[in-house]
């Protein structure tokens, strides 16, 4: 990433603000910047939404297709995480320049929305996506697509995968046997909106990633404030407050009564960051349906 | 589900395990907070800088140290040292075979020991250079980021890297609610939820930490204590194996200089 370069006394000013609890732009250090969320931008996609997080800006788009299911978990659906760092955020991003940070993005997500290979630990119950056990499944992918970046990147990103999941339609899908019973079924595709159904996304996590600059705890670092943070933890959170994924970042090493204070902050950001985006959602569902 | 439709698993191999626990034990005989059989060993690899071979229970890793080199021009300058950490799974490594080349998991471990050693070396003391840290994975038996953190802690030790204290990582997998201290693969395989704790247990801090599934704060708790009891259990044994592994080379030298001293003599 094409990171600015940030000079001593900068380093000082942003780390001495922290301590005083006042940051360049106002905020405290456990507030997130204004969190503006718009479902469905994008016209061709089952789900879609937009996340500015002031500076940040990522769009997510959810598409549906008919695939098979995974042999270990026959009646499951599948979800697929992919991130897309444009050259038009960053020229570091050229050629395979993004490969690494989109990596790193698309399995923060996956490890923290997936099941595990007990098939336990998701955020999504992944049955109601199955159509045929074992043989049809609904296969959802999740495409990230980074537009600018302002900072807080992972959690962007995982604000904007649950409300483009939330915004999904998966259309009704009814299974036709074949008259004789070695045929190959088929499946008829109910293309009436008002009978899709929508996936329940209330236990999906929402990361938050918490910095510590000086000896402080930080949330939502812009980019020059990320410069100058030492150390970070991305904690996934669902909204009864469970911790889902946890990640260290960075190149310094944390007191292990520190982490665990980490981990209470991001908790107590958490249950806000969930109440934030459950309230723009149903807003803007009620301006959907009135619409449509 | 038979595992059998998956391709290329061993023919004559078991079945996984539908339950991990039997009457509240774990199938190994072991007990919750106990590692498989540890093995050590520095120096392994003759042309590398450092290197360890580690082995628990099943798992096999071996790590090679290069370095320090000059940083590739297109990193751009830095006023501090780099680790460049890679971590392979041979395509045997596991029940279906891998593939050639690095997979996504492989970059994941890579960037997540990465973090886990930064923190403990003295990046100071080579700046403009790169010091590479490979890591193969023979077997995978479980836990097997842990045990090539750990490995690759003793092969920089080995190396002659400068560390502020040796790095030491173990896993925990969290089945039926019972905590599970350096599960084994099958035991991963059926956990709710696992966690990598990888940290310098003298100077008490945490370098890396990873958690999969779900936890709840009291639970998280608990895994992080077992762990860091874990890490502190792995220390000892790393600086043992270091300490055996000097005591060898010094005999060595001095048998040595013996030669040496007596060779004029007789001449």
């Amino acid at each position: 990433m094409a990171s600015p370069l940030l000079s001593g006394s900068e380093v000082q000013w942003i780390s001495a603000g922290v301590g005083f609890n006042c940051r360049n732009d106002g905020r405290a250090r456990d507030e997130y910047r204004p969190l503006e969320v718009e479902l469905g931008v994008l016209a061709q996609a089952t789900g879609s939404a937009r996340v500015r997080l002031g500076e940040t800006d990522v769009i997510v788009g959810v598409k549906a297709e008919i695939g098979s299911p995974d042999p270990d978990r026959p009646n499951c659906g599948r979800l697929n995480f992919a991130v897309e760092c444009s050259p038009v955020a960053s020229p570091a991003f050229r050629g395979r320049g993004g490969d690494e940070l989109s990596g790193e993005l698309a399995r923060a997500l996956e490890r923290s929305m997936y099941p595990g290979p007990s098939g336990r630990g998701g955020g999504l119950d992944l049955s109601v996506l199955s159509i045929v056990t074992g043989k049809t499944c609904w296969v959802v992918y999740v495409d990230v697509l980074l537009l600018n970046i302002g900072g807080n990147l992972h959690d962007a990103v995982s604000v904007a995968a649950k409300a483009a999941l939330a915004d999904a339609r998966i259309p009704r899908v009814e299974v036709v046997p074949g008259e004789d019973p070695t045929d190959e079924p088929d499946y008829e595709v109910d293309d009436d909106p008002s009978q899709a159904q929508r996936l329940d996304t209330a236990g999906l996590p929402l990361c938050v990633t918490v910095s510590q600059i000086g000896r402080h705890c930080v949330v939502d670092l812009t980019t020059e404030e990320e410069l100058c943070s030492s150390a970070s933890l991305q904690v996934a959170v669902n909204s009864s407050g469970a911790v889902c994924g946890l990640t260290k970042r960075r190149q310094q090493g944390l007191d292990p009564s520190v982490m665990l204070e980490m981990v209470e902050v991001a908790q107590r950001a958490a249950a806000k960051l969930h109440a934030a985006l459950a309230d723009t959602l149903a807003a803007q569902q009620a301006q959907q349906m009135a619409v449509g | 589900m038979a595992g059998r439709d998956a391709q290329s698993v061993p023919w004559f191999a078991e079945e996984r395990p539908q339950a991990v626990l039997a009457d509240g034990a774990r199938l190994d005989g072991r007990s919750f907070e106990e590692f498989r059989s540890v093995f050590l060993k520095t120096g392994v690899i003759s042309q590398a800088s450092g290197s360890a071979y580690a082995e628990f229970g099943r798992t096999k890793v071996m790590v090679g140290v290069y370095g320090p080199r000059q940083s590739d021009r297109r990193q751009g300058y830095s006023e501090r040292g780099r680790l460049a950490c890679d971590v392979k799974l041979a395509t045997f490594a596991t029940r279906q075979r891998g593939i050639f080349g690095q997979s996504q998991e492989e970059r994941e471990h890579s960037a997540a020991m990465q973090t886990a050693l930064e923190a403990a070396a003295n990046l100071d003391s080579f700046p403009k250079a790169t010091v590479d840290v490979y890591c193969l994975v023979l077997e995978a038996g479980g836990s097997e980021l842990a045990v090539a953190i750990t490995a690759a802690a003793l092969a920089l030790a080995d190396a002659g890297i400068e560390l502020f204290d040796l790095v030491s990582a173990c896993s925990v997998s969290r089945v039926e609610g019972s905590l599970l201290l350096d599960p084994s693969a099958d035991e991963t395989h059926r956990e709710d939820g696992g966690l990598l704790l990888a940290m310098m247990p003298t100077v008490n801090e945490v370098t890396q930490l990873v958690s999969r599934g779900q936890w709840s704060g009291a639970e998280l708790k608990d895994g992080l204590e077992l762990a860091m009891g874990g890490c502190a259990q792995l220390d000892a044994a790393a600086r043992q194996c270091l300490r055996e592994a000097a005591a060898a080379a010094a005999a060595k030298q001095a048998a040595e200089d013996g030669a040496a001293a007596a060779q004029p003599a007789a001449a």
